[in-house]
């Protein structure tokens, strides 16, 4: 009997891969480099691997980031719109990303590892046969 | 509707309406598009909304979509202030605003513990 055709899962998306809280360190990064407006953290984020279609998850993240102790946030008057939070990162947050960065290098050495390895597996599998041809 | 829970609400809805206005990502969120935000379900979030629109710190359009009155533009500002205003102010002892800007775990480390004489938790 036939097996039924399992469906294709859909390439992960880089945010579907990224180490669990990772936006917290991204951010402390981001602010550490420059204090940032929302919109301007957003956009920074994207070369790090996250989308902006959700914009709840980082104002989320700098609540909980600001309510840590870790970011701080302060009003920055605007001739063209309504004043806008602008955040920077406080000395305590300062010291969760060098922490944060000491844990990311970690687990960059054991990805390392296994990619090694798992490389070293496929140069040693035999190539496919090819189907012999018709006559 | 619980008071405290309504009070509690308010606040947070207006705050992150504020934040989305001023961010300009969205000055006219859905109903939908708030309870993402927020990650509150969307039938628990459109009762608080349709209440504030009763009290007039927000008001709707045809199409579900919600948007702040002058007095919930007003309050979203004040209150997202104020809440984080405790946070903000230095504390006894804190860094100077040139120290902070130590590049290493360890001097990061010989600082904290200066200031507070502990050792660093890393």
């Amino acid at each position: 009997m036939k097996e039924p055709e399992k469906p294709i899962a859909p390439d992960p998306t880089p945010a579907q891969v990224l180490p669990k809280n990772f936006l917290r360190p991204c951010l402390l990064l981001l602010l550490r480099e420059q204090p940032a407006h929302g919109y301007d953290l957003l956009e920074r984020l994207r070369p790090l691997g996250f989308n902006r279609d959700d914009p709840g998850r980082l104002y989320r993240a700098l609540r909980t980031l600001e309510t840590d102790g870790l970011v701080r946030s302060v009003w920055e008057k605007s001739t063209s719109g309504p004043d806008r939070r602008m955040y920077e990162l406080t000395r305590e947050g300062m010291e969760l990303l060098h922490e944060s960065v000491t844990s990311l290098k970690a687990t960059y050495e054991i990805l390392g590892m296994f990619l090694s390895r798992y490389t070293e597996f496929v140069a040693l599998r035999p190539p496919k046969k090819s189907p012999a041809p018709r006559d | 509707m619980d008071e405290l829970e309504v009070m509690r609400v308010r606040d947070e809805v207006l705050q992150a309406m504020y934040w989305l206005h001023s961010e300009a990502i969205s000055t006219m969120p859905t109903a939908k598009e708030l309870s993402r935000f927020l990650a509150v379900p969307e039938p628990v979030l459109v009762p608080y909304l349709e209440r504030f629109v009763e009290d007039g710190l927000l008001e709707r359009g045809s199409a579900a979509f919600y948007w702040l009155s002058e007095t919930g533009m007003e309050s979203g500002k004040r209150t997202f202030a104020d809440e984080m205003a405790d946070l903000t102010r230095p504390t006894h002892g804190e860094c100077d605003a040139d120290c902070w800007c130590h590049d290493s775990p360890e001097a990061a480390a010989d600082c904290l513990h200066e200031r507070t004489g502990k050792a660093h938790s890393t």
